[in-house]
C-alpha cells in the first residue's frame, strides 16, 4: 500500500520537475541587434480561426513587403505569433508571453473584440503600443494611454455612411418601418446606437427591435414577423452564420423589404462567396476598402489576387496590414522602440493608411469613419460618401430571383 | 396571437428538430449498444457535410445524390476507427468514461485535418433549392427544411428495421439486452459492435448534410452539434431509436413555440430551462434505455 | 513515511511559494496561475464527479457566477483591491449557494441524465447572465486595474491562487479520508447499496456538490481580477466544463492526484505545443494525445502507474 502511494508521489514530483524545465526552455532570450520582433496572439484554430488567419495573412504581407525595402529603422521585422485557440486568457497569457519572455520590441492586435479588451488592459499595465480594432467605444472609453484603433472596428459607427446616404433621399422614398434584429453581444449592441439615433432623425419607425443569442438555429419567427408587421427596411445585426440564416429565411419566404442592412457577417469573403446572388444588395459599413483611393490598396487587392484569387482584399487582410502601417510609422516617427515616444509619436502627428489619414484623440481613436457598403453583382462596392462612391446604390432592392 | 406565425413556427421547429433527431440517433445507439459516448459524432457528420460540398462544387453533384457515395464511404472509415481505435478501449474498466476521453481527442483531430483540407473558412450549402419553398395557402415550407425532414425519416425508420426485422440488428438488441447469453449463442460481439458503430457514424453523415441545408458550417461547428446530441439522445432516452425520434420532434416544438410567442432574447434560455425541468421530472427521458 | 511525505510536500509548496521572489517574467507567474486554477478546477470538480460518480458537464456555470459576482460586488462597492480578492469568497458562496439549490432536484437524477442536466443548467446560467442587465449583461464588466507594479500585481495573484489550491486539495486529501469520502465511494460504486447500508446518499451528494462548486467560484472571482475584463462567453464557455472533466478523468477520477496530474499535464502539453508547432498540427498532436494515452492507460494514469509499482 505503501509503496504505491509512493510511486504516485515521485511521479508527482517528476512532473513538476519536469514543468519547471519545459518552463525555463523557451527563455533563451533574443537579443539586440536582431531583427525587430512582433509579437503576440492571433485566434488561429477554433472558433475565429477563420479571422485571425486573414488578419495573420495582412501582417505578413506587410512584413513581407517592409523587409524588402530594408526593414524597420534598418532592421528586418519577423512575427512571434501564437495561438490562442480563441480562448480570451490564452490570449492575455501570451500577450504577457510575448511582452517578459520573448521581449518583442512590439506587439501586434489581436481578435476578437473581448480578446482585445481583456489584451489592452496587458498592455497599458506593461506600458506597450496596443495597435488594434480594440472592442468598440466602450473599450476606448476605459483611459487606456497605449491602446490605439487604427482603424478600430467601431459598431457605433458602422451604419453612419448608410444613413448619411438614406437621408440624401427624398423624404417619400425612405422606409417607414424597420424590423432591428440584433446579436446579443459586444458586436451588436453596438450596433444599436447609430440606428436608434438615426431613426429618430429619419422619423423611421422600429416596429421590431428584439435581441437574440447566438446560436441562431432558424429565422423563420423572426421573418414572417417583420413580413406581417410590413417592415420594408431590415436590420440583421450579427455575425456570419446568423446572417446567412436569416437571408435564407428571408429569400424562401418570399420577404421583400426596400433595404435589407446587415452587420459583419456580409464583411467575410465567404458572403460573397458562399451565398451568390442571393448575398446581394445587402447594405453594411466598413472603415477601410480595397477601393478607397489611398496609397496601398491597389497593391493589395493586386496581391489578394495572385495570391488567393480573390477581386478585392477582405476586411481582416486590411486591418492586419493597416495597424502594422500605424505601427511602422509610428515606430519610424520617434524613430526608436522606446513605446512611450511611439505613443506621443502617434498621439500628435497624423498617420497613412489604407484607410485614409487619421489623427488620434486622447482615447486613441481617428475621427469617425463612415463608409456605407453594398454587395452588387457578388461585389462590396462603396456607395457613400459621395466622393468615393464606386457604384450607384440598387434601392430598393430587387425582388429575390426564384 | 397569430396563427400562421405559431403554425409557421413550429413547422419549421419541427422539421429542425427532426433533423437534430437523424444526427443523434446513431449516437444514441453507440452509447446503449456499446456503452461508447462517441464525442466525435458529430464531427464525422460535419465530415459528411463537407464531403457533400465538395463534390456539389465540384461537380455539380446534389447532396442528396452525393449521399448514396458520402454515406457508405463514412461507414468503412468507421470501420477502421473501430478496429483501431475503439476495440483496444472496450477491457477498460469504464469504457464511458474512456471512450469520453479518446474520442473527444479524435474529435480534435478531425476538426483541424477539416481546417487543413477545407480552411476555416465558413461553407454554406446551396443546391438550386438552397433558399425555394413550396408555398400552401399562407404556410411556407422551406425546402431544405423538407429535404431534411425527409432524409430523417428515412434515416431513422431504416435503422428502426435494421434493428426490428434483420438478423445483424436483433443480434444487435441480443447483445444490448444480455450480453452474455448473446455471446453464449455464438453472437460475436465485436462483429456486432462495430457494425453498430459504423452505422451510427455513417447516420451521422446522413445528419450532417441534412443539417448543412439548414446553416451555415465550419470546422468547430461539430462543438456546437454536440450540445444538440446530448439533448436529443438524453430526453428520447438512450438507445431508443422511436425516443430519439420523439425528442426532436419535442425539442422542434419547444423552440417553434418559443421563437413564436416569446421575445427571442429568451428563446435558448427557455428551451435549456424546459429541458432541465423536463429531465427533472422525467429523470430517464421519454422512455427507459433500451433498443 | 507519512511524517516523510508531508514533509515532502511541504517543501514543494514552500518552493511554489518562493517562486516569485526569485523575481521570474511575469508569463511564467501567469502561466502558473492557470496550472494552479485547472488543478482547483478539476479537483474539486472529482468531489463529486470523481469520488461520487456524478459527472458534472456544467461546472464553469461556479467558475462563471464567482467572476461575475466578483466583479460586481467590487464594482458596487468599488473595492480596494485586497478588499476585492477578499470578495471572491463571498463570490464562491454564492456559487456555492447556488449548487445548493441546483443540487437538491439534480442530484436526483442519475448517470449521463444528471450530466445532461448540468449541461443544460450552465446553458441557462450563461443566457441568464447575457440577458439580464444587473448580473452582468452581454456588454459584459470591465474591472479596475489594480495600481501596482504589474510583477507585484501577478505575484499577489500566484500567491492567492496556489494559496487557493493548498485548500482545495487539502480538503481533497481530508474527504479521500473521511467517512464522506468513503460515503461518495460507496455511491459511485452502487447507490442502492449504499442506501440500504443506511448511508444518507442524498445529504452526502449535496454536500459534495456544495464543496466542488464553492472552489471553481473563488478561482473564477480570481481570474475575472487576472483577466480585469470578463464577458459570459469568456468565463461560460462549454469547453471550459468540458477540460475540467476531461482533466479528471485523463489523471484518474476518484483519486487525489488524479485531477492534479491531468491538470498539469494537459495544460503543460497544451501551453508547449502553441509554442512550438504550427497551429493546426499543435492542435492534432494535442488531440492525439488523448487518443494514446487512453488506449495504454484506459482505466486512467494513476491506475497505470499504480498497477506497474505495486505488481
Amino acid at each position: 500500500m505503501k509503496g504505491k502511494r509512493m510511486k504516485g508521489f515521485s511521479l508527482f514530483m517528476t512532473i513538476a520537475v519536469l514543468c519547471g524545465i519545459m518552463l525555463t526552455v523557451p527563455a533563451a532570450a533574443i537579443g539586440a541587434g536582431k531583427p525587430i520582433v512582433i509579437g503576440g496572439s492571433l485566434p488561429l484554430t477554433g472558433e475565429f480561426a477563420e479571422t485571425g488567419l486573414w488578419i495573420e495573412r495582412g501582417m505578413r504581407y506587410w512584413a513581407e513587403e517592409i523587409n524588402t525595402k530594408g526593414g524597420l529603422l534598418g532592421r528586418p521585422v519577423e512575427f512571434k505569433i501564437y495561438d490562442d485557440q480563441s480562448n480570451v486568457g490564452k490570449a492575455v497569457t501570451f500577450a504577457e508571453k510575448a511582452i517578459t519572455v520573448d521581449k518583442v520590441d512590439l506587439l501586434f492586435g489581436g481578435y476578437p473584440g473581448t480578446a482585445a479588451r481583456a489584451v489592452m488592459a496587458v498592455a497599458e499595465k506593461h506600458k506597450m503600443v496596443y495597435i488594434s480594432m480594440g472592442g468598440h467605444m466602450k473599450s476606448f472609453q476605459q483611459g487606456y494611454a497605449y491602446s490605439f484603433g487604427a482603424p478600430p472596428l467601431m459598431g457605433e459607427w458602422w451604419y453612419e455612411g448608410f444613413f448619411q446616404w438614406l437621408n440624401s433621399l427624398p423624404a417619400n422614398q425612405r422606409p417607414k418601418r424597420a424590423a432591428v434584429y440584433t446579436i446579443n453581444n459586444p458586436v451588436g449592441l453596438s450596433l444599436q446606437d447609430c440606428i436608434y439615433r438615426w431613426t429618430k432623425y429619419l422619423n423611421i419607425k422600429i416596429v421590431i427591435d428584439e435581441k437574440y443569442n447566438s446560436p441562431l438555429t432558424d429565422a423563420t419567427s423572426m421573418i414572417v414577423k417583420a413580413k406581417q408587421m410590413n417592415c420594408d427596411i431590415l436590420f440583421s445585426n450579427g455575425f456570419f452564420p446568423d446572417g446567412v440564416t436569416t437571408m435564407k429565411a428571408a429569400k424562401a419566404l418570399g420577404y421583400n423589404p426596400k433595404a435589407i442592412v446587415q452587420g459583419i457577417g456580409s464583411v467575410v469573403p465567404a458572403w460573397v462567396k458562399e451565398l451568390g446572388a442571393d448575398g446581394n444588395y445587402v447594405f453594411s459599413g466598413t472603415v477601410l476598402h480595397g477601393m478607397l483611393n489611398y496609397p496601398g490598396n491597389d497593391k493589395l487587392n493586386a496581391y489578394v489576387k495572385k495570391k488567393y484569387k480573390l477581386g478585392i482584399y477582405p476586411l481582416y487582410f486590411g486591418f492586419g496590414y493597416a495597424w502594422m502601417q500605424t505601427l511602422q510609422q509610428g515606430v519610424t516617427g520617434a524613430n526608436s522602440l522606446d513605446q512611450t515616444k511611439i505613443r506621443d509619436w502617434l498621439k500628435t502627428h497624423k498617420v497613412n493608411t489604407i484607410a485614409g489619414p487619421m489623427t488620434f484623440d486622447k482615447y486613441g481613436l481617428p475621427g469617425p469613419i463612415n463608409f456605407a457598403t453594398q454587395i452588387i453583382n457578388g461585389k462590396v462596392e462603396l456607395i457613400w460618401p459621395k466622393n468615393v462612391q464606386t457604384k450607384q446604390p440598387v434601392y430598393p432592392k430587387p425582388a429575390w430571383t426564384k | 396571437m397569430d396563427a400562421v406565425l405559431l403554425t409557421q413556427s413550429l413547422i419549421s421547429g419541427i422539421m429542425m428538430g427532426m433533423v437534430y433527431a437523424l444526427l443523434s440517433v446513431g449516437f444514441s445507439l453507440t452509447w446503449g449498444v456499446m456503452h461508447v459516448i462517441h464525442i466525435s459524432h458529430a464531427a464525422f457528420g460535419l465530415l459528411g457535410a463537407y464531403v457533400a460540398y465538395s463534390l456539389l462544387e465540384y461537380f455539380g453533384v446534389d447532396p442528396i445524390v452525393s449521399a448514396a457515395v458520402s454515406v457508405p464511404l463514412l461507414f468503412l472509415l468507421a470501420c477502421g476507427v473501430y478496429q483501431l481505435l475503439i476495440k483496444p478501449i472496450t477491457k477498460a474498466k469504464e469504457v464511458i468514461v474512456a471512450s469520453m476521453i479518446l474520442t473527444f481527442g479524435l474529435a480534435i483531430i478531425l476538426e483541424n485535418v477539416m481546417v487543413l483540407i477545407w480552411k476555416a473558412d465558413p461553407r454554406i450549402m446551396t443546391p438550386t433549392y438552397s433558399s425555394g419553398a413550396l408555398i400552401v395557402g399562407p404556410l411556407y415550407f422551406q425546402y431544405p427544411h423538407l429535404v431534411g425532414f425527409g432524409l430523417s425519416i428515412v434515416g431513422i425508420t431504416a435503422i428502426y428495421l435494421f434493428l426490428q426485422k434483420t438478423y445483424t440488428g436483433m443480434a444487435v438488441r441480443a447483445a444490448w439486452q444480455q450480453p452474455e447469453a448473446a455471446q453464449l449463442y455464438g453472437v460475436n460481439l465485436y462483429r456486432i459492435s462495430m457494425i453498430t458503430f459504423a452505422l451510427a457514424v455513417s447516420t451521422a453523415g446522413a445528419g450532417g448534410i441534412s443539417l448543412a441545408l439548414l446553416n451555415s458550417f465550419e470546422p468547430h461547428s461539430h462543438n456546437l452539434w454536440l450540445i444538440y446530441l446530448f439533448l436529443v439522445v438524453i430526453v428520447g432516452g438512450v438507445g431508443n431509436v422511436v425516443g430519439t425520434a420523439l425528442a426532436g420532434l419535442i425539442i422542434g416544438v419547444i423552440t417553434g413555440l418559443s421563437m413564436a410567442l416569446l421575445p427571442f432574447q429568451w428563446v435558448n434560455l427557455v428551451t435549456f430551462g424546459l429541458l432541465m425541468v423536463f429531465l427533472i421530472f422525467r429523470p430517464h427521458g421519454l422512455f427507459k434505455q433500451g433498443v | 513515511m507519512e511524517k516523510y511525505r508531508l514533509t515532502a510536500m511541504a517543501i514543494l509548496i514552500a518552493m511554489l511559494a518562493a517562486f516569485p521572489f526569485l523575481e521570474p517574467q511575469v508569463y511564467y507567474l501567469s502561466f502558473m496561475f492557470s496550472v494552479f486554477m485547472y488543478v482547483i478546477l478539476a479537483s474539486s470538480w472529482n468531489f463529486i464527479g470523481g469520488y461520487a460518480g456524478y459527472l458534472s458537464f456544467g461546472h464553469a456555470a461556479f467558475f462563471g457566477i464567482g467572476a461575475f459576482a466578483t466583479a460586481k460586488i467590487a464594482a458596487v462597492f468599488d473595492l480596494s483591491p485586497v478588499l476585492t480578492i477578499l470578495a471572491t469568497i463571498p463570490a464562491g458562496a454564492i456559487a456555492a449557494l447556488v449548487a445548493l439549490i441546483i443540487g437538491y432536484p439534480c442530484l436526483k437524477i442519475r448517470g449521463p441524465y444528471f450530466a445532461v442536466v448540468t449541461l443544460c443548467f450552465a446553458f441557462v446560467v450563461d443566457l441568464a447572465v447575457k440577458n439580464i442587465e444587473f448580473l452582468g449583461g452581454a456588454e459584459g464588466i470591465w474591472m479596475k486595474i489594480m495600481d501596482v507594479p504589474e510583477k507585484l500585481s501577478r505575484s499577489i495573484m500566484y500567491e492567492v491562487m496556489l494559496l487557493l489550491m493548498v485548500v482545495t486539495l487539502g480538503v481533497a486529501w481530508w474527504l479521500g479520508r473521511s467517512r464522506l469520502g468513503a460515503g461518495l465511494r460507496a455511491i459511485r460504486s452502487d447507490e442502492e447499496v449504499a442506501e440500504t447500508m443506511g448511508i444518507p446518499t442524498a445529504k452526502i451528494k449535496i454536500q459534495a456538490f456544495i464543496l466542488s462548486a464553492f472552489f471553481p467560484g473563488i478561482a473564477g472571482g480570481l481570474f475575472a481580477y487576472y483577466l480585469t475584463y470578463i464577458h459570459a462567453d469568456v468565463v461560460f464557455n462549454i469547453s471550459i466544463s468540458i477540460l475540467i472533466v476531461l482533466m479528471a478523468m485523463f489523471g484518474g477520477g476518484g483519486t487525489w492526484l488524479g485531477p492534479i496530474i491531468g491538470a498539469v499535464i494537459l495544460t503543460v502539453v497544451n501551453e508547449g505545443l502553441s509554442t512550438f508547432a504550427q497551429a493546426e498540427i499543435a492542435r492534432i498532436i494535442y488531440g492525439a494525445l488523448f487518443i494514446v494515452v487512453t488506449i495504454f492507460m484506459p482505466n486512467g494514469i494513476i491506475d497505470f502507474f499504480r498497477k506497474k509499482g505495486g505488481g
